[in-house]
């Protein structure tokens, strides 16, 4: 065999060879820090805890006896970090939105403080159930697709006669919802704490500035109602209003 | 030579005669699931397979699994009552009465909790419990399970289902819940109105079928769900007429049953009971935990003007201090028009949920 058919032998070997390589496996690097952000009702300087007892600005002894609201498309500009998320103190306590991600892409967050129009009247059954837009995972934060989604709920049992027998016989219910009242929040130059493997941006959510934050103060006595139905127009603002600012970093 | 070819020969002969290993690969149940509900969670310990299902349905049939060999599951949960029980409370072996109205099976599938009281975590724990309640079918499963061990049709039921010959009670349990998670109800009038209302596609029957809809249905389905009508659907709304939570909806100012609050100790639970759906409540009556209100009309009348203020009350029941939402009689008879949309006679009448032959 001449040197020529030997070399040629050895070049198709070789090219055989390398082109039989696999290709390289794509490089996915797994994101090792679990994210959350957990909120804490407080009232005042106090933590809140359902069905325990509080005094409003005018003096009523309060007991919240249910506590939740909707973010929904929480990101840092072209970064998701989740599609929605349901607070719901009752049923999972402080925590709110876990997810794996890396706190460099967060310094800042913005999300609606409940759910955009885009999607507010889809068919509920439509969304992945993993999502705490399905159905299922909704459950009574969801009116039907006309209204969509409850934003923010919260309810409580008022005593507005003060006699010293505690009847708690008054009602709070705040239901808000529809596209008009959504509100977006952000969070800017976030501190990510750390505690084990993950990090946590820990929010609060004071109940007492809920109730009293100056000119938009709500009187529980007075104030007590809103399903988002027409002539709650001024009362559901008020109510978004004042839970975005009452829901601030720890 | 020629005692090595024989041993050769019995070798062989006795090879051939090794029997067959049995072996059986369960057919997966695929659940029938209206295009307007929500996915079914199917444990994963516990997948739905045609098998399961049968023998679930037997054994939910099952005289055997009670003390004196003579009522089964369906004893208190009779199709003919949406799966309940006619009865104020239903009676044990013993001639023992219960203190609660057996809970129509209905969408069970899609609950987070069972008992009034929501004391099962699972529907497998669930069914666990009855057989050994000695004010229910007092027996106990190991004494179950050595009876049906015995009968070769359990035992072949039990390998097809979970390829076992180790019959016990957590199987069984699993068989059963299989069976009861078929039982979906989404046919009803009511289900063509929602549909409707929400723009999904209706095909020509369910058209046919929105067709016959009257205005007074309509117009008790408006008051159903009116904030200042009836206002029931902060606690049944949706495709399954029911939220998953536990309320006091003003039954008594005070409690002669605890409910979940017996279950938890805590004080702002008592007098809260598991919010049950509506559906097929034309048949599934008496209604309320106890069993208190024989008719639709008595239950509309007790949230219209019956209601008792107590401590841990619903806050969404908000006519509770004028004793409910004050409904005229015209008014009532809507409601009631609408509520017997939610019956599905093709829920009550399916031959696959009947006793088998």
């Amino acid at each position: 065999m001449s040197a020529f058919v030997q070399l040629v032998l050895f070049f198709f070997g070789v090219l055989s060879l390398t082109s039989c390589k696999s290709d390289k496996p794509e490089i996915n690097i797994p994101f090792s820090d679990t994210l959350s952000i957990s909120v804490q009702p407080v009232f005042g300087g106090e933590p809140l805890f359902l069905d325990s007892s509080y005094q409003t600005p005018e003096g009523y002894d309060i007991q919240f006896t249910d506590i939740k609201f909707y973010f929904q498309d929480v990101r840092n500009g072209e970064y998701l970090f989740k599609e929605a998320a349901l607070f719901d103190y009752r049923l999972r306590g402080t925590s709110f939105i876990e997810t794996a991600g890396d706190k460099e892409f967060y310094e800042n967050i913005q999300a609606n403080l409940g759910v955009s129009s885009l999607v507010n009247h889809n068919d509920p059954v439509g969304f992945d159930p993993n999502s705490w837009l399905y159905i299922s995972n909704s459950n009574d934060m969801h009116w039907d697709w006309n209204p969509g989604y409850i934003f923010v709920k919260i309810e409580a049992k008022v005593d507005t006669i003060q006699d010293g027998n505690p009847l708690f016989n008054h009602n709070v219910i705040f239901h808000v919802g529809k596209d008009e009242n959504i509100k977006t929040v952000s969070f800017i130059g976030i501190n990510w704490i750390s505690i084990g493997s993950g990090d946590v941006f820990p929010l609060k959510l004071d109940l007492l500035h809920f109730l009293d934050t100056g000119s938009s103060s709500i009187d529980v006595k007075t104030e007590f109602t809103s399903h988002t139905l027409a002539g709650q127009d001024g009362l559901s603002a008020k109510v978004m209003d004042n839970f975005k600012e009452a829901l601030t970093p720890f | 030579m020629k005692y090595l070819l024989l041993l050769f020969i019995v070798i062989v002969v006795t090879l051939s005669c090794e029997k067959d290993k049995v072996d059986h690969i369960p057919t997966p149940y695929i659940l029938d699931i209206p295009s307007h509900f929500p996915v079914m969670q199917i444990p994963e310990d516990n997948p739905m397979t045609v098998e399961g299902v049968a023998l679930g349905r037997r054994l939910f049939y099952e005289k055997q699994l009670s003390g004196d060999n003579t009522i089964s599951c369906a004893a208190c949960h009779s199709p003919s009552n949406a799966f309940s029980d006619p009865n104020q409370y239903s009676e044990g072996i013993d001639g023992i009465l219960g203190t609660r109205n057996s809970m129509a099976l209905i969408n069970v599938g899609w609950n987070d909790f069972f008992f009034w009281d929501g004391r099962a975590k699972t529907l497998e724990e669930q069914i666990l419990i009855p057989v050994e309640d000695p004010i229910e079918m007092h027996d106990n499963w190991a004494s179950v399970m050595s009876t049906i061990s015995t009968d070769l049709t359990y035992k072949n039921m039990f390998f097809e289902a979970f390829q076992t010959t180790d019959i016990d009670s957590t199987h069984a349990a699993k068989a059963i819940a299989q069976f009861i998670r078929t039982m979906i109800s989404g046919s009803s009038k009511y289900d063509v109105m929602y549909k409707a209302e929400n723009n999904l596609l209706l095909t020509v029957s369910e058209q046919n079928i929105y067709s016959t809809v009257t205005p007074q249905e309509t117009a008790g389905y408006d008051l159903f769900k009116s904030l200042n009508g009836a206002d029931c659907f902060h606690c049944h709304n949706g495709p399954l007429v029911q939220v998953q939570k536990f309320s006091n909806n003003g039954l008594d100012a005070i409690f002669t049953d605890n409910g979940r609050g017996a279950i938890t100790e805590n004080l702002n639970d008592m007098g809260k009971f598991k919010v049950p759906t509506l559906r097929n409540i034309e048949y599934s009556g008496p209604y309320m935990h106890d069993g208190r209100f024989e008719t639709l009309d008595e239950v509309i009348e007790h949230y219209s003007s019956g209601v008792q203020i107590s401590s841990t009350i619903d806050p969404l029941i908000e006519f509770a201090s004028q004793g409910g939402v004050q409904l005229d009689a015209f008014e009532k008879d809507l409601v009631k028009k609408f509520l017997l949309t939610l019956t599905d006679e093709t829920f009550i009448n399916n031959p696959d949920f009947q006793e088998p032959k």
